[in-house]
């Protein structure tokens, strides 16, 4: 009797626990918006806590935050332009053949995958200073194939292992050299799984903040930084809500167009 | 051409890369290490008496037995939280992709942000929780007490990272066929054995990697406790990569070198471990197949 009971209520637990959940994850989201839309500083016409954007007009306002949010796309854009062409080619011969080193490869990438940013962010420092790259997108772009560079290779790896090893013979007896298959007939077939690598690259690189940080001392902020720079005597916490705001909407949106693939990234399979 | 030669050439752009932007960096660190650096052009060889001084610093055990046991309450919270999070998710319809797109969501925020939006939100006077916590007369001291600051950096990385233990665990329970469910009512399993002889063999792989990945991000936290109370009160919240960050920070080249390359065996040493524990499984497999 009491096990039939407790099998009608267990979607009703699972539903309640999963929406308990979520409300915890929207809690301090919500306190974003929150902040974000009334006046946090004393200003003229304005009560403390009115309800307001000109938090949002303040960041179209102001150049260096304007400025940030471009930074942030361009380094990001750049990181994909050079993580995507790099793990694909990995990606294809870890996929397709095996070779001398395959497994003592797969070991280098996972520890460079691992490696956190402050481990290597003083010598990271060093050498973009030495090659002139501090302050420039670029070199933010290149940190982050640390980390995007392996994860890259295993998403699309996992992608190429759903394509049939015959399609790249057959094309082969059909006169079709490697580059000209791969170009013509192999990339169109892995455009779903080049998607979801360029999400999974604009995510980790938009969020991260070591690397970001020490590699721009005095221009080319990301939003993130831009965000630190607004702390001071006396803080416009309402700007900075805002700031946070503009800062997760790209996001969001990503997530949307990729949310059937979200979890691909993480299917690690090594060398078969 | 052999096929070595092409995977060679075809890895090359990648490891060339990575070399560049993670090895030469350990090599300097690994370099640095041994030496007293005033300055660029005054660089003195010392031997190991950096790595001495750290391994027989007690700071250094201190923050190793924070880091450990900050890891170890995270994998117990976050592992069982996450899998239960991705049972209750729906199979189908238009539940997945809402549910799917709220719990991606603190993934998204700037990792510096996190710990601000937390103490907007522990704020007494005007914060969601905070004030609800106040109302029911528990006063979060977050700044002063070391138990409750524990508690506030154990919560922001429960509301960070569950989501993604969730999400990972849900892509590979949507992989099992109903087929498998319905033999496994047919035969009577109870659902705790449905869950240990169905579902938890096939999440195995993808537990191994979020266990792996968790456990390293946990283990060297740096931005989170960082922004949250800079180690305090009385360095009870000093985490292995916050003692490495103070001493960047301070431009200390030789001592912080040799923590990095501490660090780094470390990885290495996870990283080992964790791809013989894969190779074991994946012959395991094999001999299932076969």
């Amino acid at each position: 009797m009491k096990n039939t009971s407790m099998k009608r209520f267990r979607p009703l637990i699972k539903i309640l626990s999963l929406v308990i959940f979520i409300i915890f994850i929207f809690l301090p989201l919500v306190q974003v918006v929150f902040l974000s839309t009334i006046s946090t500083v004393p200003r003229e016409g304005f009560v403390e806590g009115q309800f307001t954007w000109i938090n949002y007009i303040n960041i179209w306002a102001t150049p260096t935050l304007r400025s940030s949010i471009l930074n942030s796309i361009t380094y990001v854009m750049l990181n994909i332009a050079i993580t995507v062409p790099a793990a694909l080619m990995a990606a294809y011969a870890f996929s397709r053949y095996k070779f001398i080193g395959d497994k003592h490869l797969f070991l280098v990438f996972l520890a460079f995958r691992i490696t956190p940013p402050v481990v290597i962010m003083l010598p990271i420092f060093q050498l973009f200073a030495s090659l002139n790259m501090i302050n420039s997108p670029i070199g933010i772009a290149l940190a982050h194939c640390l980390f995007n560079l392996p994860i890259s290779i295993w998403i699309l790896q996992s992608f190429m292992n759903a394509i049939p090893q015959e399609l790249d013979e057959t094309s082969q007896i059909d006169g079709h050299t490697l580059p000209s298959f791969l170009i013509r007939i192999f990339l169109p077939l892995m455009a779903p799984g080049i998607g979801v690598t360029v999400f999974f690259c604009f995510m980790f690189s938009w969020v991260e903040v070591v690397f970001a940080r020490i590699l721009t001392v005095t221009g080319g902020k990301p939003i993130s930084m831009a965000i630190n720079s607004l702390f001071g005597f006396q803080t416009d916490i309402g700007l900075v809500m805002a700031m946070t705001m503009m800062s997760i909407i790209p996001g969001a949106i990503m997530v949307y167009f990729a949310r059937h693939h979200i979890a691909k990234g993480f299917t690690i399979n090594q060398t078969n | 051409m052999s096929k070595n030669q092409l995977s060679w050439i075809l890895v090359s752009p990648a490891l060339m890369l990575l070399l560049v932007v993670g090895g030469i960096p350990l090599m300097t660190v690994l370099n640095f290490s041994f030496h007293d650096v005033f300055n660029q052009s005054n660089i003195f060889w010392i031997g190991t008496d950096w790595y001495q001084d750290i391994l027989q610093s007690d700071r250094f055990y201190n923050s190793l037995g924070r880091s450990l046991l900050f890891s170890a309450l995270i994998l117990a919270i976050e592992i069982p939280l996450g899998i239960y999070l991705a049972l209750c998710l729906p199979k189908r319809g238009i539940g997945v992709s809402i549910s799917l797109i709220c719990l991606a969501m603190p993934l998204l925020v700037p990792w510096n942000m996190i710990s601000i939006i937390w103490i907007a939100v522990l704020n007494e006077q005007n914060g969601l929780i905070g004030t609800v916590l106040s109302g029911i007369g528990f006063h979060l001291d977050w700044k002063f007490n070391p138990a409750h600051t524990w508690l506030t950096v154990i919560t922001i990385d429960v509301w960070h990272w569950t989501s993604l233990v969730a999400i990972l665990c849900y892509s590979s329970l949507s992989t099992i066929p109903s087929p498998f469910y319905q033999s496994a009512a047919i035969d009577g399993a109870s659902r705790f054995q449905v869950f240990r002889y169905v579902e938890l063999p096939k999440m195995n792989q993808v537990l191994m990697m979020a266990l792996l990945l968790r456990f390293m991000d946990s283990f060297l936290i740096f931005i989170e406790p960082f922004r949250l109370n800079a180690g305090g009160p009385n360095n009870s919240t000093m985490f292995l990569a916050m003692d490495l960050g103070e001493e960047v920070a301070a431009f200390n080249y030789g001592p912080s070198a040799a923590r990095s390359v501490i660090y780094f065996a470390f990885i290495l040493c996870v990283a080992w471990s964790f791809n013989a524990v894969l190779n074991y499984q994946n012959r395991d497999n094999r001999k299932l197949e076969n």
